[in-house]
């Protein structure tokens, strides 16, 4: 078990973080249906089992396939129907207030983006309007992301260019430069990401965070093997649960500079994700004529 | 010969009022006036073709210590006006609501009035702020009585400053078992210490009925027994929560209220002719400076059966349980003993309520312009309003806000006692100054009944 | 104590849902006046009658211009304060009262209410209805670093302190249509949820990961623009959030 509480980083690209690892869930019903290594869904479980939160704002489903709807889950058994990743916008942060008000919540887990994580302690730090929730939120999980899709996007991607029907999908997945979606019949279809970037949400072109730097342990299949994910652990927060949960046997571990493609993988498309959106924020300074488009990280002007 | 004192702003209540006085050679009130000089931000204007949903949410901003009574009294006008029922536990998470607001309110008001008070067996005036002991404890009692109703109300209503839960039709959310226990446990905590809390106070209320004199401004000033008293009625619509023209048997009569303006009620032009720089502190306003109470004051005045009324927890309990303390001695300890009446209530609907009962009616209607009214005993009274509603719309809408009711009454009541404790007097009623900014047309026959009146 | 700085709550047209809000503070606002801050003036709280000069005047409410006694306040308020916070939606942005338009009595002629930041320079935008006792204190703790801390610590309350302040330079109106001026609009929005979260009543919803607000029920108080992570997000300050909430959270224990 690697536990230190150093601060180790990479280059800023991948944020403060004390431990890195690759690890999988060991519960196996976990992993039947996870993304990845069933991080997220075991962390959660662990933590709700243990009292260290008493619920999650998590993705859960709609009336429409794939389109994700904030859902508090504050059983195992609630936070299992959630497992698996959506590539469209679920707005976790907008039960935030909720969750402590008629959900009664004191210690909430959360999970999301790293544009999440960023409004969860821009929030805790600028609670403009979140009376009462700063100090109740127990653990914010952040997933690597590149970009994230509106409904319609996934939509378009799925049922025209990939000729498959969304009700039929059992799993989305992109890695490896591809999009893949897999069916029920076990048909898999994989689009190259240069079909897909027309279709990003544009909002995201602006976003400076790759790996959740602000979440209190963050994860994302990019520098592990299938099956497994890369697990920063950030905050003492983080760390304090983390442990915990190593210790009570929910993960298996294995140092991230022993697996393939490892740490380097994942700080090459840190760096390309931001070079290429600090490119867009700069050129939206000069955007029109003598007219810029604005700037949240200068100015709320 | 009489002189006239001006105190002006009155402090340690919400909002912007003054005080009046026309006082005799001895110091001694002949006549008072207690208005608002608050400025009318005309909610009951701007509401006109305003729909009746943002109504109720426009109304909770005129009071940010009461605006539970301002939003649940709003929204139940609108759907007495719209004949709307709403489920059975929408209607206890409100009164949970409710509850919690009062238990809040009582606790500040505490802060408020207990530098007025001494700490018993001593001549040392309460500084609730101080960090010595025994005040700190008390302090910290107070606050944590506070955050007790505050949490319940942020988790039944969404907010507590404001609540953003209650709605036209019952609620948006049901709490969870989960909420359900919590705010439980909170009132469970909070009745202990409100009992604690209520000795304290009764303590220090009976310890300064008991006096001869108090201090104000380096002067020992004498305490009339009968201090507040005053000969108008009291009127309370329920013991606890509301009613409205929905009631099988309302608690209010709207054809039993009517208004004058301030024109025929408070003193005209004049001049203070008596100043005192060392009352507490900045001094009351210099001679010469010119009052005109008729013109200044920002509200109306209602009447009850063509007189003014009091309401408040006094009212409410001479009303419902056959008190009969008087004057302001009387009103404080009313306020005291709804502290415990305020979580048994709770703690009575969160044990009727039902998690998975629904919260919103299924039909709402859109209203054709019926007149419907909702009088909720806010903490420091019975706050009316009134509404008419067509297609989802508000065509007209009135509020009759406790201190309004009360600006009339304790301006009677300050009769016979020195000036110097006026604002003591005042302070008995909880003032809150920024809702009572209403005053309706007046009919000319009730006019002429008011006029009498005053004479 | 001679360390301590002055403030006080100076009350125009508002509903007194601010200064609760302080008071929300509970066993905090008691650490807060025993170390911080000596509050030398607040007419709901205290007997001093006329305001007298502060470091930083918190001031709640909008101004009725038709009302002599208002004017005067705050123009007094600004002449004799190192530092005037805007505390709520009515003082930055005149929140319910931008709806008031007069002619009720018994003033009929009240109708036109301006955000404080029409009439003097403000330095400080604390939105929301209500304003949060939480924002309200680390806005305190700042002030205090900023006027009685640490070279460092002046240096953190500057940079805390910072959208803030470019919050009341930017403008005294708003409401949730600057969700799609400031932010839909200008390619901004990534559909997190924290306006939808913020507003406080209920207003906004979202719609296939976009907000949308209902302008009907909005109320003008600016939390939701102020609230979003693209209106302003300053990762000098963000990036630090575990240590500087260790030191609010810690400054009022």
């Amino acid at each position: 078990m690697e536990h230190s509480s150093e601060v180790k980083t990479m280059g800023t690209e991948l944020g403060k973080y004390k431990t890195c690892v690759s690890a999988r869930s060991t519960n196996k019903e976990i992993l039947k249906k996870s993304q990845d290594g069933g991080i997220v869904t075991q962390l959660f479980a662990y933590a709700l089992e243990e009292g260290i939160i008493d619920g999650a704002i998590v993705a859960g489903q709609s009336d429409e396939p794939y389109r994700p709807r904030p859902f508090i889950a504050t059983t195992v058994e609630e936070l299992m129907t959630s497992r698996g990743t959506r590539y469209n916008i679920s707005p976790n942060v907008s039960w935030i207030k909720e969750a402590t008000r008629s959900f009664g919540l004191d210690k909430i887990g959360i999970v999301g983006t790293p544009c999440q994580m960023q409004a969860v302690r821009k929030g805790q730090l600028y609670p403009v309007g979140l009376r009462d929730v700063p100090d109740k939120i127990a653990l914010a999980v952040g997933i690597f992301c590149m970009e994230n899709f509106p409904y319609q996007s996934i939509k378009q991607l799925v049922e025209d260019h990939a000729g498959v029907k969304m009700e039929s999908v059992k799993k989305m997945d992109i890695g490896k430069g591809k999009f893949w979606v897999y069916t029920e019949r076990g048909a898999v279809v994989q689009l190259p990401l240069k079909v897909t970037h027309k279709y990003e949400q544009p909002g995201c072109h602006v976003c400076l965070d790759y790996v959740a730097n602000l979440s209190d342990v963050s994860t994302g299949s990019v520098g592990s093997p299938d099956g497994w994910s890369t697990v920063f652990v950030r905050t003492k927060k983080g760390d304090d649960i983390w442990g915990k949960a190593i210790a009570a046997g929910c993960f298996e571990t294995k140092p991230i500079e022993q697996v393939k493609p490892g740490l380097e993988l994942v700080s090459k498309l840190a760096n390309e994700k931001i070079t290429k959106n600090q490119k867009t924020v700069e050129e939206r300074a000069t955007f029109g004529v003598n007219k810029a488009l604005r700037n949240p990280y200068i100015s709320p002007k | 010969m009489s002189k006239i004192v001006e105190i002006s702003p009155t402090t340690r209540h919400e909002g912007h009022s003054k005080l009046v006085l026309k006082v005799d050679d001895a110091g001694i009130i002949e006549r008072g006036d207690w208005l608002s000089i608050t400025p009318v931000r005309g909610v009951e204007k701007l509401a006109i073709n305003k729909t009746m949903d943002q109504v109720p949410k426009i109304a909770s901003r005129v009071c940010g210590i009461c605006p539970i009574a301002h939003t649940l009294a709003g929204i139940e006008s609108m759907e007495g006006s719209i004949r709307c029922e709403i489920p059975q536990d929408a209607k206890l998470l409100r009164i949970v609501l409710q509850c919690a607001n009062r238990l809040h309110s009582i606790a500040l008001h505490n802060i408020l009035i207990l530098p007025d008070f001494y700490i018993p067996g001593t001549d040392t005036k309460v500084n609730p702020f101080t960090p010595e002991e025994p005040v700190r404890s008390v302090a910290k009692r107070i606050q944590r009585l506070r955050e007790i109703g505050q949490t319940i109300g942020e988790i039944a209503g969404g907010e507590c400053i404001h609540p953003s839960n209650p709605r036209v039709g019952g609620m948006y959310k049901a709490c969870t078992p989960r909420a359900v226990n919590k705010m439980y446990d909170l009132a469970k905590e909070g009745l202990t210490l409100a009992h604690e809390q209520m000795e304290f106070m009764l303590a220090v209320i009976n310890n300064m009925r008991k006096r001869d004199w108090v201090e104000v401004g380096g002067k020992q000033i004498p305490l009339p027994k009968t201090l507040g008293f005053h000969n108008q009625g009291v009127m309370a619509a329920h013991p606890v929560y509301a009613s409205s023209n929905l009631d099988e048997n309302p608690g209010w009569d709207p054809k039993r209220w009517t208004d004058v303006r301030p024109w025929d009620w408070y003193m005209g032009e004049g001049e203070v002719s008596l100043a005192d720089p060392s009352y507490p502190i900045g001094g009351t306003s210099p001679v010469g400076t010119k009052v005109n109470p008729q013109m200044e004051a920002c509200t109306g005045v209602p009447l009850y059966d063509g007189a003014p009324v009091e309401v408040g927890p006094r009212a409410r309990l001479v009303t419902f349980k056959n008190f009969d303390e008087k004057g302001t001695w009387g009103q404080h300890i009313a306020r005291q003993l709804e502290y415990t009446d305020s979580l048994y209530a709770m703690i009575k609907a969160l044990d009727e309520y039902n998690p998975s009962g629904k919260v919103l009616a299924d039909n709402i209607p859109q209203g054709d312009g019926s007149l419907g009214w909702a009088a909720n005993e806010a903490p420091r009274g019975c706050d009316v309003h009134l509404a008419k509603v067509k297609d989802g719309r508000v065509l007209w809408y009135e509020m009759l806000v406790p201190t309004t009711w009360n600006f009339p009454t304790c301006s009677r009541a300050l009769a016979g006692a020195p000036w110097q404790v006026a604002e003591m007097v005042v302070r008995g009623y909880d003032p809150c100054v920024s809702c009572a900014t209403h005053m309706i047309v007046v009919d000319e026959d009730k006019k002429i009944v008011a006029q009498k009146l005053i004479q | 104590m001679a360390d301590k700085i002055k403030a006080g709550h100076v009350h125009m047209s508002g509903c007194t849902g601010c200064e609760v809000a302080i008071a929300d503070n509970y066993g905090g606002l008691l650490t807060l006046l025993d170390k911080y801050v000596d509050w030398v003036y607040d007419l709901t709280l205290a007997d001093v009658r006329h305001i007298p000069k502060m470091d930083v005047a918190l001031v709640e409410g909008s101004v009725c211009i038709q009302d002599k006694l208002s004017v005067q306040e705050i123009k007094e308020t600004r002449e004799k304060s190192a530092v005037v916070v805007a505390l709520g939606g009515c003082a930055c942005y005149g929140n319910i009262t931008r709806f008031g338009r007069g002619g009720q009595p018994n003033q009929p002629q009240h109708e036109s209410y301006l955000p404080i930041g029409d009439l003097i320079k403000v330095d400080v935008y604390i939105p929301g209805c209500a304003p949060t006792p939480q924002m309200i204190r680390n806005v305190c703790v700042a002030a205090y670093l900023l006027l009685k801390g640490t070279k460092e610590q002046q240096e953190l309350a500057k940079k805390f302190l910072t959208p803030l302040m470019q919050l009341a330079d930017r403008s005294t109106s708003a409401c949730g249509c600057d969700l799609m001026y400031d932010v839909i609009n200008q390619g901004l929005c990534m559909g997190c949820g924290s306006c939808a979260a913020a507003c406080p009543v209920r207003a906004i919803t979202h719609e296939y990961g976009k907000p949308n607000v209902n302008r009907e029920m909005c109320i003008k108080c600016g939390a939701c623009y102020a609230q979003c992570p693209r209106s302003f997000f300053n990762f000098d300050v963000i990036t630090e959030f575990e240590a500087i909430l260790e030191l609010f959270d810690g400054a009022l224990k």
